[in-house]
């Protein structure tokens, strides 16, 4: 299937963000947005198919006018269902565009990649000045449940978050559990959850950047002494973000974490409580 | 030196020695994190080279490549920033810059290379693989050499920082070096730039908060 999303985001004169539907394509949905606490616009992606199918070819785009706010998260997991013999592989490309002083939370749930699985995904997020970005993402190693684990054949995941027109954060990864064990120490060792946070805000100054890194970083040791076999680091990026990754044995302690660090990285940088996305947990 | 004959062969050598004046015996790059958590291990070290062969160091392959044959300034300075972007962890990145602009002075000075010396003199920072890539270029050796010879010293250096840290006898590094020349040139010759380390990534951003730290990185 082959399908397009355009969400352009606005703020209007009352101050609020509104959403405008510029292209809906099956199998995305999206119903409506929701007014948030700060203004911005909340907003549930739904796939009405329930997953990727092999070879989906799935485009999102995304445009946040001057002074925007918007939350996009999903309507559950994404779950990536196995290749079909002969198809292509799934393939999912997002594009962020945030003008100046706009601000973006990206919280989508976990990731799923069935028995079998291939998919790509490239993402790439532009931030003119002021424009920020709040980013988490979680991969876990499969439907653990049911005794898969590590079983997909292969992702492929490019991110690239560029601010003022140069990138400052950019990855390329290809995971083929076959070909490149997992299991690696290298890799994920005796984890199989994965999780990373992105906080960018594009001219902020470096002084910043270090006091939230301090901050995260006193998380992390926490949520390190609290669950064993959790692994945190923090890091500042080039310049204007910082990004947390994070791996453990199992899921919840890294979904609890992410929070936490997305909360305390919201009221530094806006000085504004964040708020989880209006759904069922 | 005259470029192009046994003698670049020779400088090369020089310059993809492990002891090249530049700093690299005090970094680790993450591993001091590894081995002090007791994640990475004499037994591990092997398959942990592999890995990182297979990623980090078919990604750092493609830079040196990339470097060899670049024009102008405005691709290298493209070039050492996406470098930079591409290094989450800010302890490597720095190592990486700063490794870089000391092997890039050095190359000059030893060569006198004009091209090296525009590079050098470009507004950024320079990461070793750029630098080193480049200077394979003025030393007119084949770009695939210069990336191997990269790697292997790379990789030398690692292993080194693996005798400081771990029990690792002088001959069980030298059969690993040599074991993993296959893999070297795996990642030289492999198609895919992806690189997924996310335990080293996080190594090397914790490392800073270790109570006794002996690497710089």
């Amino acid at each position: 299937m082959n399908g397009t999303l355009h969400l352009a985001f606005e703020k209007a004169d009352t101050g609020a963000t509104v959403l405008h539907l510029r292209r809906q394509e099956p199998p995305w949905r999206v119903i409506r947005a929701f007014a948030g606490p700060s203004g911005e616009a909340l907003v549930h992606l739904n796939n009405v198919s329930g997953g990727v199918l092999s070879g989906d070819q799935l485009e999102l785009r995304v445009t946040l006018s001057a002074g925007s706010r918007a939350q996009i998260t999903t309507t559950g997991a994404t779950r990536i269902y196995r290749q079909a013999a002969g198809a292509r592989e799934a393939h999912s490309t997002a594009h962020f565009e945030l003008a100046e002083n706009s601000l973006l939370e990206l919280l989508p749930d976990a990731m799923i990649p069935y028995a079998g699985s291939a998919f790509a995904q490239t993402n790439t997020v532009n931030l003119a000045a002021g424009a920020a970005l709040f980013w988490w993402e979680y991969l876990t190693p499969g439907r653990e449940a049911s005794g898969e684990v590590f079983r997909y054949d292969q992702l492929r995941m490019e991110t690239e978050i560029r601010a003022g027109g140069a990138p400052i954060a950019i990855e390329r990864a290809f995971l083929n559990p076959r070909l490149r064990p997992l299991e690696s120490v290298a890799r994920l060792g005796e984890c199989r959850h994965l999780a990373t946070l992105y906080v960018c805000r594009a001219g902020e100054p470096p002084a910043t950047w270090s006091r939230l890194e301090a901050q995260l970083n006193s998380i992390a040791a926490g949520l390190m002494e609290a669950q064993d076999g959790v692994r945190w680091g923090v890091s500042p990026l080039i310049r204007d973000g910082v990004v947390v990754r994070g791996m453990a044995p199992a899921g919840p302690a890294l979904v609890g974490g992410l929070r936490q660090f997305w909360q305390a990285a919201r009221l530094l940088l806006t000085g504004e409580s964040a708020s989880l996305p209006r759904k069922i947990y | 030196m005259t470029p192009g004959s046994g003698s670049g062969y020779l400088a090369l050598l020089q310059l993809a020695d492990s002891a090249l004046p530049i700093g690299a015996s005090a970094h680790s790059f993450g591993l001091e994190t590894l081995t002090a958590g007791g994640e990475l291990t004499v037994a591990r070290l092997e398959e942990f080279f592999r890995a990182w062969l297979e990623e980090a160091g078919a990604l750092e392959a493609s830079w040196c490549l990339r470097a060899a044959e670049i024009e102008g300034a405005a691709q290298w300075i493209q070039l050492n920033k996406a470098i930079g972007a591409t290094k989450p962890a800010r302890e490597s990145r720095d190592a990486s810059a700063v490794l870089g602009r000391r092997f890039l002075d050095l190359a000059c000075a030893l060569t006198e290379d004009p091209d090296l010396f525009r590079m050098a003199a470009a507004p950024c920072e320079v990461h070793l693989a750029a630098a080193f890539g480049r200077a394979g270029r003025a030393l007119q050796v084949s770009a695939r050499t210069a990336a191997a010879a990269y790697l292997h010293q790379s990789l030398a250096g690692l292993i080194s920082a693996c005798q400081r840290l771990l029990p690792l006898g002088q001959r069980q590094a030298s059969a690993l070096l040599w074991n993993l020349k296959p893999a070297i040139l795996s990642a030289v010759e492999g198609p895919l730039a992806y690189c997924f380390l996310p335990a080293l990534e996080i190594g090397s951003m914790r490392h800073p908060g270790l109570p006794t730290r002996l690497f710089v990185s």
